[in-house]
């Protein structure tokens, strides 16, 4: 998972309509902090970048650094699970 | 007892998932069946109505996941129809099949209709010793469909049933499954009920092939990280400590029979005395609250002393009633899989090889 990436989520993966948790087979997974508004972006299209950039802009004040080290973490993690693709 | 404290009637939170037995008809005939021995005939099967309803009331309670299975899910032509519905109501939907009867075309109109997931069960590499298990030609039937499912969005599991007579090839069979590239693979060892009861000697491991396939598994684990999500489920026969399988009496899941009655659990049946109300008479929610069968081992009340004393019984709840009753006819006591259970003698007899019994093959 790099800047250039264009994750989505894993068939089978969706986002609970209102609730914090992403359904996956078999489970859910509980998503803490901004990981489902990480999460809403993805659409297989835009890239690490676009994603970071949208959410700086949408959170102001934030460390834009550590926004794009945030997302490139949790979006690792979630690839290693097998939830999200690149 | 005052010295102990009891929790007799707690009440329940939300079940999270519900599982649909759509039918018990079925074209396989598997040794490790799990399916009550008395099934169900197609005549006495819910309605679609019925279903729909069901899955309605099931997604306002707070259920997230739906599973049908069966039998085969795929018996039932009706099947779009109650994808859909449950889609609609908000559930998340997963289907397991043996894949027999499952063409593109009604493959396509499934995921149209809102099918997320599907389970694909493997019974071992060759097809020889497939077909032995299985008792029928399904096994190159999933082979030929593994690359049709994968034109389709949705996430895909292939499930490896391990028991004595292939877990000596789970390398192989780990190596098959990864070739046919699915999303998730899960290897569950046979589960004891129903018919796989009476083929138990046959299909149980022995604890020395259960610790070589270890390593195995820890290894497949590494190797398929990012790329296949691995599950390997042990059997608790060669624990000192029972699982709290399915998260407990009562307390996470729910399941409907084909003929709408409602039990705790896939094997409840088993144990005498209890009776299921039926979602033809009643809601999910007054079923749920208050059927005496999801009762019946809600909370300690029924507990023997050395589970409420013990501090696991939040983990575990005491461990698996139907296991408890099969093996010391007491669904009560402690289950026999707890080496603090007075009958956890059994379970060492039945660690031990009977290699000489014969199948006993379903009709
Ligand atoms: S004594 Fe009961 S609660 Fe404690 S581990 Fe054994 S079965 Fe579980
Ligand atoms: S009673 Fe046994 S078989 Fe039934 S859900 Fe509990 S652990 Fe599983």
């Amino acid at each position: 998972m790099d800047l250039n990436s264009t994750p989505k989520l894993a068939p089978g993966c969706r986002l609970h309509p209102t609730d914090s948790i992403l359904l996956i087979p078999e489970g859910t997974l509980n998503l803490t902090g901004p990981t489902r508004e990480i999460l809403s972006k993805l659409d297989g299209n835009k890239n690490v970048t676009t994603v970071v950039t949208e959410l700086v802009a949408q959170f102001e004040g934030a460390d834009a650094k550590e926004i794009e080290s945030d997302v490139l973490n949790v979006l690792s993690r979630l690839q290693q699970r097998g939830v999200v693709r690149a | 007892m005052s010295s102990i404290s009891s929790n007799p009637s707690p009440q329940p939170g939300s079940p999270l998932s519900l599982i649909a037995e759509l039918t018990h008809r079925c074209p396989l005939h598997c040794l490790y069946c799990s399916n009550p021995i008395e099934m169900q005939r197609a005549e006495t099967e819910l309605s679609t109505a019925d279903w729909k309803r069901v899955f309605q009331q099931a997604a306002q309670m707070g259920v997230l996941h739906l599973h049908l299975t069966g039998g085969e899910p795929l018996a039932r032509r009706d099947l779009p129809e109650l994808i859909r519905a449950g889609r609609d109501a908000g559930l998340y939907i997963n289907m397991i099949t043996s894949g027999v009867g499952l063409t593109e075309e009604r493959l396509a109109a499934l995921v149209e209709a809102g099918l997320e997931h599907l389970q694909l069960s493997f019974q071992d590499i060759e097809e020889m010793a497939a077909n032995h298990i299985a008792g029928t030609r399904a096994h190159a039937i999933k082979l030929a469909l593994v690359p049709v499912l994968k034109k389709y969005p949705l996430a895909f599991t292939i499930n490896l049933v391990v028991h004595r007579m292939n877990l000596d090839h789970l390398e192989e069979f780990i190596a098959l499954a990864e070739e046919l590239g699915p999303d998730r693979l899960e290897i569950a060892h046979v589960q004891y009920y129903g018919w796989a009861l009476k083929n138990r000697s046959l299909l149980m491991p022995t604890e020395e092939q259960v610790m070589r396939s270890l390593p195995i598994v820890e290894a497949a684990k590494e190797r398929l990280k990012g790329k296949i999500h691995l599950e390997a489920v042990f059997p608790d026969y060669f624990g000192s400590f029972p699982k709290a399988c399915v998260g407990g009496w009562g307390r996470q899941m729910m399941l409907i029979d084909p003929a709408g009655q409602a039990l705790p659990c896939h094997s409840a049946a088993v144990i005498p005395g209890l009776t299921f109300d039926n979602v033809r008479e009643h809601d999910l929610e007054w079923i749920w609250n208050s059927s005496s069968a999801f009762q019946r081992f809600r909370g300690d009340a029924w507990m023997s002393d050395t589970c409420l004393s013990c501090p696991r019984k939040e983990k575990d709840f005491g461990g698996c009633r139907c296991q408890a009753f099969m093996l010391t006819g007491d669904p009560d006591a402690i289950d026999p899989v707890c080496s603090l259970s007075p009958h956890h003698g059994l379970l060492m007899e039945l660690r031990v090889s009977q290699p000489e019994v014969l199948p006993i093959w379903r009709d």
